[in-house]
């Protein structure tokens, strides 16, 4: 702050000073601050409340029958004086059922079921799966356009690296659902090649396999896990590459001893913003299985909220789901050995 | 290790329209310490990547050891390349840098690992291998890109300009090093460079190229004293030129009406009677008072002193003459009007063709 006063001088530098503290706030603290708050804390909806409510009424219905055929005082004020204790009970249990009392805990954490731990284990199986495979799928890619001789010709693929994702995230899923649907292109081609009847619903079911996601995600994310690897890719010393040549080094050695340790940080960051977006990702599950390839966990999150209206729930789920994000972002620094500086470069 | 001897036979090199090397026959012998020198863009560069085998000559023929190059890549030629940034590996050690040539061979890990440092010795850098090469000063850093190209035992060295980004003082030091090292090897070093005096300085043969052509190939004394064309004349230390008219022709003498008056020099090129022709002096071949058989009257202009010489700037007819002599404590009281004499084998007398500095 001294320094930057010094610099800037004193409104300007309490004007940067401040938009980087609502910058924190805004997108960092509050937003997470307040689902985290809210994964910790649920209110006691118990079920009887009402039935016990119920019942109070009726007792004071029959009390008061019986009070109005009483003659004698002193039973009538007996009676006066239940009728007030149970009217007072009604009181608070209405209060309660009203507005439940909240209660903090790790409860929302501990309560998930059984198959949904199971659909969170999966998914994070899944999602890591999507990222060896994207990884797998984009490294040669990052390579060819890195290294492409000449700049017009690494513009033009880049503009064909990007111009897909011009178009809307859903047209593309929805468009990758239309080519491997029951009665989708590939089926399709492969009735006019005569090899199934489409009729006899002979068709592939690619929809009720977990790879009809990932095929799509992959699809959706490869510039996330593109273009990190090409910056990376781009600023090592093509010299090297013909050095490693020149002492008789193989193609694969190259990679493996030149390249792949140069391009690290690159691989580390698009991995983390693949298995991120993956694991996160709520429309190509959603799209692509249409309920018969099995919901990833995104989706449970959004029916804890939306159909369950247990936000409490929902934003637990949310919250273990960042959790385990979180950690493979350090498990990936880890395993790269790169530090936030490599990632922010 | 053994020295091979590289021959060019008729290679010439195209990028599309443009030609990089026109027709070169060239032969490198095995075990010689040779500079190929020339200005930037003169295509020296693409001829050193042609015999490593980066780039295929367009027509030609590279031969290695007596053996044709054709189709084999840098990984399967008897050659290293030190490149002009050395192109150290950053992230591995510098052990591991020197033993990856033995590595892509299949080396185990002790043994390369010892035959690294048994290089970084030869070096003079023992003790280094555990060092990133980020650790290292650039004369150290040098000296591992010549300990790792050594490493694959290589019959021919190529030295694509490695001390360029080094410090005079360094640059000065890494040559006499340079030069130990190949003696101590014994394998054949080529050299590229632009800077002459290194050239000179290291070279047992030097190629002095223009333009995509060779221009002269001759050992350092041979270059500096009969350069072969008026490029080579003026690329290749200091000279004064002079244009002139060829009055007289006999055997290998010429006399030329110049500004200055007559001069006699000797011929270096095909010249006629009654043309045009450069006349060569270098300025440390111009002595003070009478002597030679070519006089001429002058006028101090300027002195500039260069420590243990001095360069005097002197207007003769409206040319500039430039003679370098020895400082001391006459020069400091020269008279204004001067008497320039050289000899007849000091004026070289050169057809008209390109020069070196426009």
């Amino acid at each position: 702050m001294g320094s930057l006063s010094r610099a800037y001088g004193r409104p300007l530098a309490s004007l940067i000073a401040g938009i980087a503290v609502a910058w924190i706030l805004v997108l960092i603290l509050v937003p997470l601050g307040a689902m985290v708050e809210q994964s910790l804390w649920w209110r006691e909806a118990k079920g009887d409340i009402s039935l016990t409510i119920d019942r109070l009424y009726n007792d004071i219905s029959l009390i008061e029958l019986d009070r109005s055929s009483e003659t004698d005082p002193a039973k009538q004020a007996a009676f006066d004086q239940s009728l007030t204790e149970k009217q007072a009970e009604i009181a608070t249990l209405e209060a309660q059922e009203k507005d439940p009392p909240k209660t903090y805990g790790l409860a929302n954490f501990t309560r998930m079921s059984g198959l949904h731990f199971y659909i969170f284990v999966r998914t994070i199986f899944y999602a890591l799966l999507v990222t060896a495979l994207a990884l797998v799928v984009c490294y040669p890619v990052a390579y060819v356009v890195a290294l492409a001789s000449g700049p017009r010709k690494a513009i033009i693929l880049m503009v064909a690296l990007i111009v897909p994702y011009a178009i809307n995230e859903l047209l593309r899923v929805y468009a990758w659902l239309m080519i491997l649907d029951y009665r989708g292109v590939i089926n399709g081609v492969l009735q006019w090649m005569g090899f199934i009847n489409l009729d006899a619903r002979e068709w592939i079911p690619f929809l009720e396999n977990p790879s009809a996601v990932f095929l799509a995600m992959i699809y959706t994310y490869v510039l996330f896990m593109v273009f990190p690897m090409v910056n990376t890719l781009e600023t090592l010393d093509r010299n090297q590459i013909e050095a490693a040549r020149d002492l008789g080094a193989s193609t694969f050695r190259i990679h493996r001893r030149v390249i792949i340790p140069h391009a690290k940080p690159g691989i580390a960051v698009g991995c983390i913003m693949t298995f991120m977006l993956s694991a996160g990702s709520y429309s190509v599950p959603a799209i692509m299985t249409r309920g018969q390839g099995g919901d990833w966990f995104s989706q449970l999150v959004y029916r804890q909220f939306y159909e369950s209206n247990n936000w409490n729930m929902g934003s637990a789920y949310a919250v273990s789901l960042l959790v385990v994000c979180t950690a493979f972002i350090l498990l990936m620094m880890r395993l790269f050995g790169v530090g936030l500086r490599d990632i922010a470069k | 290790m053994r020295g091979k001897d590289v021959r060019l036979d008729q290679v010439s090199i195209r990028f599309g329209d443009s030609t990089a090397v026109q027709p070169t026959d060239l032969a490198i012998h095995a075990g010689e310490f040779f500079s190929i020198l020339g200005p930037s863009g003169c295509g020296k560069t693409t001829l050193l990547r042609t015999i490593s085998g980066f780039i295929e000559p367009t027509e030609g023929r590279v031969l290695i050891g007596g053996e044709d190059m054709a189709g084999k890549g840098p990984n399967e030629r008897p050659t290293a390349l030190i490149f002009q940034n050395l192109a150290l590996f950053p992230l591995m050690s510098v052990a591991e840098n020197v033993a990856f040539g033995l590595e892509a061979r299949g080396m185990r890990k002790a043994e390369r690992l010892k035959r690294a440092e048994e290089l970084l010795e030869l070096v003079a850098l023992n003790g280094y291998g555990d060092k990133r090469p980020a650790d290292l000063s650039g004369g150290q850093r040098q000296r591992v890109a010549i300990a790792r190209a050594l490493a694959v035992e290589p019959a021919v060295l190529l030295l694509d300009e490695p001390l360029s980004a080094l410090d005079l003082k360094l640059r000065q030091h890494m040559r006499s090093e340079l030069r130990a090292i190949q003696k101590r090897v014994g394998i054949t070093f080529i050299y590229i460079t632009h800077d002459q005096g290194e050239a000179l300085a290291m070279s047992d043969r030097v190629a002095v190229m223009s333009r995509g052509r060779l221009e002269q190939v001759a050992d350092a004394d041979t270059l500096y004293a009969e350069p072969a064309t008026p490029f080579v004349a003026t690329f290749v230390g200091e000279q004064n030129v002079l244009r002139g008219t060829v009055t007289s022709l006999a055997d290998s003498l010429a006399a030329l009406d110049t500004p200055i008056g007559r001069i006699e020099g000797r011929v270096k090129g095909p010249i006629r009677l009654g043309e045009e022709a450069l006349l060569m002096v270098r300025p440390e071949r111009i002595v003070l008072g009478p002597g030679g058989v070519n006089t001429v009257a002058a006028r101090l202009a300027a002195r500039n002193l260069e420590g243990p010489s001095v360069h005097l700037h002197c207007a003769a007819a409206g040319q500039t003459l430039t003679v370098t002599v020895p400082n001391g404590p006459a020069v400091r009281e020269l008279p204004e009007e001067l008497t320039l004499s050289f000899g007849v084998d000091d004026a070289l007398v050169y057809p008209m063709g390109a020069l070196a500095h426009g």
